[in-house]
């Protein structure tokens, strides 16, 4: 049997508690000190800059997908949703000469149209999001492989130059990602939508017996997440200069391990876009950047991202056995206090 | 005479092969409960469901205040003051308080919700409720008595005229019963109109002013409370099947000690609690809700750890043995409290449920399930606890709640272990369902087993235990005889004293 516990058991628990807690923050200090003491260049301000530009894109996609996987649903189609629309921007604009803001509403039209796709898959003919999503990411692509033959095709050079464009310092991408992220915290956290959306995650059963339209709800944050992942792919072409076969392509699952490295629930009805969503893309993109300051052999960013994958889900699972509260018999006497919200 | 508020007129409601309601009459005055009582199956959830819009009548009408409504969705009946506090809470765990009441009805401005405009409301309804926690508390940090005030509050939130509670006391403690009751009353003063459905009868006349009895889908009675009394509402709700008395056989449990329990205790929950279970013995756990109980039995064959004590059994040979605590389940069946989340796998059939816990035993020696076998042994024991199904193949969802319950303890009784721990073996059961599975722990312990029952109703511990174990606040405080009195139960779960005149 076990050993009954002595009082220094007590101050564990505390210290743990507090590392659970605030986990996300120390590993986030540890690292930039890591790599700021072994990669000199790292701490400034144009790699800084640098990093945020290079993370725009995925700050778009995570926002979306964010809202569908706090409905404790998945869209892994979103990487082929960046690519099949920006293809097609692209070739509307090199082929057929259309306007570039006009090709910019129908790409995210088409984003739009994907989610709805998805949407209509998952809600009216029911089938699980995984595997709805699951096909649409790989027809999606082969329709945009085909339409591109698979080759690169650069934008026109007055788009291309957008990737660069900047105020001040700052690129402007990073103001679109950043403004983006806000948006979709404001719909979150104070629109009924957003709210709804938390309720679909706790359970969908309970929600539609709270007069929540479920089918509705879900349908739409399949169509904005569709809708926020062509604006992903838009950031993404316009960077790079030109489509090609490879864009967006594992996009999806950088952007599922950043969300659940941002504390948000797989389960669904758990987390946040700020800080929660926001801070997976940084923490990721930071490891990412530190590695090729370092000089680290490029698969390497792979086996870490991994690595931290593991560690969020498992410090995720501590978080989850520390008991909320002694439910024995104390519900006399508790249940007439309040209680505070843990951080 | 006071005219009655709401009149449900000669509601007839078919299901495909049964008539759920036949030409039933209802009525509910303001500034009074109505009492819905009636066995399992008797029609009150479908009658409440007709009101509440959730099914539609096949005819009848329904008149409030006079003049007749038609409601045709639970959108209808909100709009005609009616409100549903259900039996099955609806919560949203990780979602404030505030939210949780107005998830479907944000008041918005401008788009956004207007979050000051919903603590505002919800702090008032709260208040009027006199809960204290506050709007912006995380529902999962609350107490169940609580949730349940939340699920409450909900309802009130649309100031309703009709207020229909359905079982609202069943997960609730003494402390927070009375609350309840308290705002009941206050709903009462303000003119609101209650219908409260119960299995228990002390609750009606403490609360209740009327009552309304429905046997078989059709209304049997109905009067004043002040006119009837407990057992000519129980006569009424069997109908003529006499009542049968349980008393416990005088079979005296054997000194054969078959489960012994020392010190066990686990922080928050349990503190060194020591008892001993003979072969052929109902033991009872008494105590009030939350006094541990359930965590003893919990703790007992392990599904809770703990810091420390020792569980030991009586293996095939002589003597105790300690075991660990994940082989419990080896000498140990255990019919936990909520069988719908906890023992039971809804969507599979009656056979499979019940070779759950036999699998090992089922398994010829490629370890494949003896499917003929599987079948014989379900069929042996829905036989011999008279289970009443369709086919062995039916989903154990569609069962009533007695013919489920019987569907656990078939389960257990399969593998046959020498001791057996019961949660509120009858609990949510109507009358004759509850009499059924009492005396099959009465059987059970003739035949020789060892069984721990843990029962908030006192009627039923009287009429099952040989001996009592009384639990406060996680320790074992008083052991009491079969003998004991119900005034003596009640008082020494309460912690108090009492010395009857002897």
């Amino acid at each position: 049997m076990l050993p009954v516990r002595s009082s220094s058991e007590s101050s564990w628990a505390r210290t743990r508690q507090f590392l659970l807690s605030h986990g996300f923050e120390i590993v986030l200090v540890l690292v930039v000190l890591f790599y700021t003491v072994s990669a000199p260049r790292f701490l400034t301000a144009t790699n800084i800059i640098g990093l945020l530009h290079a993370a725009a894109p995925l700050m778009a996609i995570a926002a979306g997908l964010t809202l569908v996987v706090m409905m404790g649903k998945l869209d892994i189609s979103v990487g082929s949703t960046a690519f099949l629309t920006t293809s097609v921007g692209t070739l509307l604009m090199v082929r057929q000469g259309v306007d570039p803001l006009l090709t910019l509403l129908i790409v995210l039209a088409l984003g739009a149209l994907i989610g709805a796709l998805n949407g209509f898959i998952v809600v009216v003919l029911r089938i699980n999001p995984l595997i709805t999503t699951l096909g649409t990411m790989i027809g999606l692509r082969g329709i945009g492989l085909e339409l591109t033959k698979s080759t690169n095709i650069s934008l026109p050079e007055d788009v291309r130059r957008l990737g660069n464009a900047t105020i001040g310092p700052i690129f402007v991408d990073i103001l679109i990602a950043l403004a983006i992220m806000a948006i979709i915290h404001l719909i979150h956290r104070r629109t009924a939508f957003g709210r709804q959306i938390m309720a679909i995650g706790n359970d969908a059963d309970t929600a539609a017996r709270l007069g929540v339209r479920v089918p509705r709800v879900t349908f739409l944050a399949f169509v904005l997440c569709g809708l926020l992942a062509a604006i992903g792919g838009v950031l993404t072409v316009v960077q790079v200069g030109a489509v090609s076969g490879s864009i967006g392509s594992g996009l999806e699952f950088t952007a599922v391990s950043v969300i659940v490295i941002g504390g948000i629930s797989l389960f669904g009805g758990e987390g946040s876009i700020l800080p929660g969503a926001l801070r997976g893309v940084l923490m990721l993109e930071i490891i990412r950047n530190g590695l090729n300051h370092l000089g680290a052999d490029p698969y390497a960013y792979r086996f870490v991202n991994g690595a931290i994958i593991f560690i969020a889900m498992y410090a995720d699972s501590l978080r989850a056995q520390v008991p909320v509260e002694t439910h024995a018999f104390e519900s006399e006497e508790v249940s007439a206090q309040p209680r505070t919200q843990s951080p | 005479m006071v005219n009655p508020y709401l009149t449900m007129q000669g509601i007839t409601k078919r299901f495909p092969g049964v008539t759920a309601l036949q030409d039933v009459s209802f009525q509910a005055y303001p500034g009074e409960a109505m009492a819905l009582i009636g066995a399992n199956g008797a029609g009150k959830s479908t009658l409440m469901n007709v009101l509440g819009g959730v099914i539609r009548a096949d005819s009848g009408e329904i008149q409030i205040d006079g003049a007749r409504v038609e409601i045709d969705s639970p959108l209808s009946a909100t709009a005609n003051g009616i409100a549903f506090v259900h039996q099955e809470m609806a919560m949203l765990p990780t979602m404030t308080v505030a939210e949780n009441l107005h998830i479907s009805q944000f008041p918005t401005r401008g788009g956004l919700i207007n979050t000051s405009e919903t603590d505002r409301r919800s702090a008032e309804v709260l208040r009027r409720m006199g809960c204290q926690f506050t709007p912006d508390t995380r529902v999962q940090f609350l107490s169940t008595g609580d949730r349940q005030m939340v699920e409450i509050a909900r309802a009130l939130l649309t100031h309703p005229r009709i207020v229909i509670f359905d079982e609202p006391t069943s997960s609730l403690t003494s402390r927070e019963k009375a609350r309840l009751f308290e705002v009941i009353r206050s709903l009462k003063t303000e003119g609101v109109t209650i219908i409260y459905i119960t299995h228990f009868l002390d609750e009606v006349f403490q609360i209740c002013e009327r009552a309304t009895v429905l046997r078989g889908g059709e209304t049997v009675g109905s009067g004043m409370l002040k006119d009837l009394t407990p057992n000519a509402i129980v006569q009424m709700m069997i109908g003529d099947i006499g009542i049968e008395v349980h008393r416990k056989r005088e079979t005296a449990a054997t000194a054969e000690p078959i489960l012994g329990v020392s010190s066990l205790s686990r922080k928050g929950a349990l503190r060194d609690v020591s008892f001993t279970l003979h072969k052929g013995e109902v033991l009872g756990l008494w105590g009030l809700l939350g006094s541990g109980r359930t965590e003893v039995a919990r703790a007992v064959i392990g599904l809770d750890p703990i810091d420390s004590g020792q569980v030991e059994v009586r293996t095939d040979g002589a003597g105790m043995r300690p075991i660990k605590p994940g082989q419990a389940q080896r000498w140990i069946g255990m019919i936990t409290e909520d069988r719908r989340s906890e023992g039971l796998l809804l969507s599979m059939s009656v056979k499979n449920n019940m070779s759950l816990a036999n699998l090992r035993g089922l398994a010829n020696r490629w370890l494949l399930v003896r499917g003929d076998e599987e079948t014989r042994q379900a069929q042996e024991f829905v036989d011999r606890l008279n289970i009443i199904i369709s086919s062995l193949r039916q989903p154990v969802g569609t069962l009533s709640g007695g013919n489920q319950q019987k569907v656990v303890v078939g389960r257990w009784l399969q593998v046959s272990p020498p001791i057996i721990i019961m949660d509120e073996p009858t609990r949510g059961l109507d009358v004759g369902a509850k009499a059924e599975i009492r005396n099959i722990i009465l059987e059970l312990a003739e035949a020789g087993k060892g069984v721990l029952v843990i029962s908030s109703e006192l009627e039923e511990m009287m009429a099952l235990c040989h001996r009592y174990l009384v639990m406060n606040r996680g320790q074992i405080v008083r052991e009491l005889p079969g003998t004991a009195s119900r005034n003596e139960l009640m008082a020494a779960a309460a912690g108090v004293d009492f010395m009857e005149d002897r």
